[in-house]
């Protein structure tokens, strides 16, 4: 089989298949599965008000561990927490390079190293220049963007990727429905960083409503950054039921699974959201918004990576008719 | 991959997080201890454009002032040990007969030039509160920032018209100086360490300003006379203005009344 773009596999099958090499995988998802413990503990800093508790960096007080008090706690946890990801990024990089046959998959490793040390830089960045809005946007961005490399990485070792040789056709549209879901969460995210950090979070104090209306009586800065997140929220939750509406029709378990989740962690997440507001942004609602935001985020991005590993896509003249039988509407 | 590679990208990675330079600290050597005395900052230095004339009053709370808030210090066993008994905040206090920690201060009808003093005002943190909760300095006075307690604290001021900054005094007995070169009232001033410590910092273009003491009164002095609209600032309570004309060696009276 003719290799499509990116994929090297037509290159290793003359050198043998490589073997599915388990425990770089698992150290792969180990990695992720950190990194979405640093997402919250990372959100637990901006929660709590704490990201200036220690106001130098890449030294916390001039010191490697300054007393656990107030505010430090949260933001040296998350340093710490942030090195140990970094080592772990750094262990599976090097790991990569010397192990790993696909060149495409060495690069990804050493993008997602070269994305954990931005990230740190941004991180002391915030920490030197008092938090600019910007800048901490970019760091609650390139956390989840990173987390994405991660799963990548842990994906492309994994067995699935590897037993994958005769993709099906993708004749209900999975890898469009999947990234356009992953795209709109990722949009998601964008805004709802905005918000978090120009203090937009409480702009509309109701929920469902806003200001006991459908549409905001006020149109500022904060109130539309604010309302543009909750009609995200509805586009997220269309994109992800109609992921899973396609995964169902394809009969899959690979995608109605984690689409069912998917669409479990959403309505979670909608719940989350409106606990936020209703409890004035409470640290444990709010913390715990930003960490499923990040788990949807990944989830999409996997069903995504699946969705283009599993199926190849659909010639066009085929596509419209098999793709929507008529019993299905 | 070569051994030197693996350290290049160690270093690399390990930089952000670990680093190597030390914290910038500003320990100026110990001196003598700084004079924390809010008011007309003690003798305006030569230059000045000063007069015999004053303003002084009293500031009257009528209504019922809310309950102290009770203050969680479980955060820092240190700050806690420090105040077995519990600590309280009581940001509209008017048990001494009239209202404390209102800042008033001559804000129009000045014409005169006023050099910044050079001796600094003290801000010392200690019991995990700042002292004074009012902290008054002229613009380009030095402002001595004191630690005095046996644990960490950052300094934040939050400005608008002057610069931001954010400091940290890990260990007892540290001091730092800062300036304000600007006029702008108020600058709130926390740790975020300890979120209780919230205090407020006026810098005055000139020396003619005070703060309420517990029975509430205030005195202004050393004015040139002149047509002057002097304000009142509350932390809760906000502004009021109102206008005095003082002669040459007159002592003229304001006195202010917040409701709630
Ligand atoms: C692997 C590296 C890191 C990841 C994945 C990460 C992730 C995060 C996340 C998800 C947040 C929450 C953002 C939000 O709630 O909007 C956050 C906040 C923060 N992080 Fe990191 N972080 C990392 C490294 C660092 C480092 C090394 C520092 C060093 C000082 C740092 C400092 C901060 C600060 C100060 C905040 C609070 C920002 C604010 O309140 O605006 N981070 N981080
Ligand atoms: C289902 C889709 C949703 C997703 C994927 C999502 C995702 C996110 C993420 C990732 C953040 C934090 C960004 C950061 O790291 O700084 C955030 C913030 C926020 N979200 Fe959502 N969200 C969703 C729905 C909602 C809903 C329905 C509400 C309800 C009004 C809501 C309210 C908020 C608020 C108030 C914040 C800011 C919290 C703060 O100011 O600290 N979200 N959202
Ligand atoms: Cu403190």
């Amino acid at each position: 089989m003719a290799g499509r773009p990116g994929d090297d596999r037509a290159g290793s099958t003359l050198r043998g298949v490589p073997a599915f090499d388990r425990s770089r995988h698992l150290f792969g998802a180990v990695t992720a599965a950190t990194t979405l413990v640093l997402i919250f503990v990372g959100g637990l800093v901006t929660s709590t008000g704490s990201g200036l508790s220690v106001p130098d960096w890449p030294l916390s007080y001039g010191m490697l561990m300054p007393p656990m008090v107030g505010g430090v706690f949260y933001e040296h946890s998350h340093r710490i927490v942030a090195s140990l990801v970094g080592a772990l990024t750094l262990a599976l990089a090097l790991w990569t390079a010397r192990a790993e046959p696909r060149p495409g998959v060495r690069r990804l490793a050493w993008a997602a190293l070269a994305a954990v040390v931005a990230q740190g830089v941004l991180g002391g960045l915030t920490v030197i220049f008092l938090l600019p809005t910007a800048v901490s946007v970019a760091h609650a961005c390139l956390a989840q963007t990173f987390f994405c490399l991660v799963i990548a990485l842990a994906y492309a070792t994994s067995r699935e990727w590897r037993d994958a040789r005769a993709p099906d056709v993708d004749q209900t549209g999975l890898r469009g429905a999947a990234l356009t879901a992953t795209l709109i969460v990722y949009g998601q995210l964008l805004v709802g960083a905005v918000m978090r950090h120009i203090g937009a979070g409480l702009a509309i104090p109701d929920f469902p409503l806003a200001s006991g209306r459908v549409l905001p009586p006020v149109a500022t800065t904060p109130v539309l950054v604010h309302f543009a997140h909750r009609i995200g929220a509805l586009l997220v939750l269309l994109a992800v039921a109609c992921f899973l509406a396609r995964a169902r029709r394809a009969g899959d378990p690979r995608f109605t699974r984690l689409g069912a989740a998917l669409l479990g962690l959403v309505g979670f997440q909608i719940a989350l959201g409106a606990a936020t507001v209703l409890t004035g942004k409470a640290v444990t609602p709010t913390t715990l918004h930003v960490a499923t935001g990040a788990a949807i985020l990944g989830g999409c991005w996997l069903s995504t990576l699946r969705a283009f590993r599993l199926r190849r896509p659909a010639p066009a003249a085929l596509a419209v008719p098999v793709a929507r039988p008529v019993t299905q509407s | 991959m070569s051994m030197r590679t693996t350290l290049a990208v160690l270093a690399l990675v390990g930089l952000p997080f670990a680093g190597c330079g030390g914290p910038k600290e500003e320990t100026p050597p110990p001196g003598p201890a700084a004079t924390s005395a809010a008011g007309p900052a003690g003798g305006a230095p030569a230059g000045a454009t000063t007069g015999s004339a004053s303003i002084s009053g009293k500031i009257s709370f009528e209504g019922t002032a809310p309950a102290p808030e009770k203050i969680k210090t479980s955060a820092d066993p240190k700050c806690q040990a420090m105040h077995p008994q519990g600590l309280e905040r009581q940001t509209i206090d008017a048990g001494g007969g009239g209202l404390k920690d209102v800042f008033v201060y001559v804000k129009s009808g000045l014409s005169g030039t006023y050099p910044a003093p050079t001796e600094p005002v003290l801000l010392d943190q200690k019991g995990c509160m700042y002292q004074p909760h009012i902290i008054t300095v002229q613009a380009g006075q030095p402002l001595k920032i004191r630690n005095s307690d046996d644990t960490l604290h950052n300094i934040h001021p939050r400005p608008t018209a002057n610069p931001e900054f954010n400091i940290g005094q890990p260990r007892q007995g540290m001091e730092s100086t800062k300036t304000f070169d600007k006029q702008e009232i108020m600058i709130p001033v926390g740790c975020d360490v300890h979120p209780w410590m919230r205090s407020y910092i006026a810098v005055v273009g000139h020396p003619f300003f005070s703060v309420s003491k517990d029975d509430g009164t205030y005195e202004i002095k050393g004015l040139p006379a002149g047509d002057y609209e002097i304000e009142a600032w509350h932390e809760k309570l906000k502004t009021q203005t109102q206008k005095v004309t003082v002669k040459d060696g007159e002592k003229a009276k304001a006195d202010f009344s917040y409701k709630s």
